[in-house]
């Protein structure tokens, strides 16, 4: 349990992928996947996909979608070419923790398994959307299927991280009738 | 163009009487629409949508900032996954 525990706490989150060599003096195009893409300079040194490649952002700015970087180390073109592709990685104990207990990060919400309220395994968490109308969780049921389920205290009374499960309780659906 | 102001907010009839049924009988259901064009109205906050994007019902709960919205408009019919990274969910 307490190794499944330290394991947990680092595990590798992907923050952000290297692009191509932007200009002649080492920097480089990065496509951040943080909530705010500037950020990701701020968990430095990141880990890489590559063996003991670790990468310190020294500068960072932000254009248009992506941010372009200098990197420790990194002062020509040529060593900037190399890094395209490179993945940036972040141990899960470098992410501040939530400022509420109604406060979660995606990455610890996704994987968890959905139960519902009578013990049964309704499915697998698979992602956390939000298209404007509150947060959403996609459970994957068995197979490919899948349901989207209101990320709110009435269908998810209970959220176990350590443990990883979550309690489901399902809305009840109502379909309109349609008056011809 | 715009909508004519005389004419109102367009919103399917039936609707309106499943949200006030719903509201009436003040449990928590998720009712499912198909009408994607209807606009929000301040009667509808509170409640719990499905609305169809194509595929499945995307749950849609109404809050104030949504009135005068299209139902559509929060049920994407196209959707990209992109990566958790340090994003937050807050349950509300």
């Amino acid at each position: 349990m307490a190794d499944n525990a330290t394991s947990e706490h680092t595990r590798k989150i992907l923050v952000g992928r290297v692009g191509a060599a932007h200009g002649l003096r080492g920097q480089v195009r990065i496509n951040s996947f943080t909530a705010s893409p500037l950020s990701i300079a701020d968990y430095s040194p990141l880990l890489t996909d590559r063996d003991g490649l670790t990468l310190t952002i020294t500068k960072s700015r932000l254009a248009k979608n992506v941010v372009i970087a200098k990197l420790k180390g990194i002062d020509d073109r040529t060593s900037a070419e190399i890094l395209n592709g490179v993945e940036l990685f972040v141990p899960r104990n470098k992410l501040p923790e939530p400022d509420n207990e109604d406060e979660f990060l995606h990455v610890d919400l996704i994987g968890l398994e959905a139960r519902l309220d009578t013990g049964e395994v309704l499915g697998e968490v698979i992602t956390v959307a939000n298209y404007g109308a509150g947060d959403l969780l996609e459970v994957r049921k068995s197979g490919s299927e899948t349901v989207l389920l209101p990320f709110t205290r009435a269908v998810v009374p209970e959220i176990n991280i350590k443990d990883g499960f979550l309690l489901i309780v399902l809305p009840v659906e109502i379909e309109e009738e349609k008056e011809r | 163009m715009s909508r004519s102001v005389w004419k109102g907010p367009y919103v399917d009839g039936y609707l309106l009487k499943k949200a006030e049924k719903v509201r009436e009988g003040g449990r928590s259901e998720v009712i499912k629409t198909w009408s994607r064009r209807s606009t929000i109205l301040p009667q509808f906050v509170g409640l719990t949508f499905g609305v169809y994007n194509g595929k499945k019902h995307i749950p849609v709960l109404i809050s104030e900032d949504m009135i005068g919205h299209k139902f559509g408009e929060f049920s994407p019919t196209r959707t990209y996954y992109g990566h958790g990274a340090d994003k937050r969910a807050r349950r509300g």
